[in-house]
């Protein structure tokens, strides 16, 4: 059956998973250098820094093909894309809450573009990766 | 749904990577439909079939729960 191009998701060739893989230290050593050469650095742009990073490693990660990438993986990718913005959702309600119990007010500065996409990238990375797992275990 | 891949394969003899090579898929995917872990589409379902030489309804059976 054809498919709507205009709908086709491009997957990166497995190699880039290294190239993510260098995403998750970076902003570390990265805030620790800044944190040295400039003392004065607000800890909030050094979170800002890491979740910006981290959601970059984790989008590179979520779309990069597997090996065999066949109807199940597919499957998985589409139900860990589904089940990844359902945790945000709540994850983000949750954190609203709290933030009112201690603050009374519901916005914050912390919710930044930065960390939805890093917790949406890291939710829909964690869904897949849990389904390849149930899909691996009790091997016939 | 359940199905008797496991023993259409066999009868023929053949391993889940010599069935998944044949079909195109990985042969987790092979497992995990064996294990009724993961339901085929109408096509790789239609593909198992003719690699078997025996119709649809012969190796997939509809459960009560399905």
């Amino acid at each position: 059956m054809k498919k709507n191009s205009i709908l086709n998701v491009p997957l990166l060739p497995p190699g880039w998973k290294k190239l993510a893989m260098v995403f998750f230290p970076l902003p570390v050593l990265l805030v620790i250098g800044l944190a040295v050469v400039y003392p004065d650095t607000n800890p909030d742009d050094a979170a800002q820094i890491i979740y910006g990073f981290w959601a970059i490693g984790f989008g590179i990660l979520n779309l990069t093909r597997e090996k065999v990438e066949d109807e199940m993986i597919r499957e998985f990718r589409q139900q860990a894309f589904q089940t990844g913005f359902f945790w945000l959702i709540w994850g983000l309600g949750a954190l609203m809450l709290i933030n009112y119990i201690r603050y009374q007010t519901i916005a914050s500065e912390m919710f930044t573009a930065y960390l939805v996409l890093f917790l949406l990238n890291g939710y829909i990375y964690a869904a897949f990766q849990y389904q390849k797992y149930l899909a691996s275990k009790e091997d016939n | 749904m359940k199905n008797s891949i496991k023993v259409e394969r066999a009868k023929k003899n053949m391993t889940q990577q010599d069935l998944a090579e044949l079909v195109q898929v990985s042969r987790q995917t092979i497992n995990s439909i064996e294990a009724g872990k993961y339901v085929p589409s109408t096509v790789l379902a239609l593909k198992i079939a003719r690699i078997f030489g025996v119709a649809l309804e012969e190796i997939f059976e509809l459960e009560n729960e399905d």
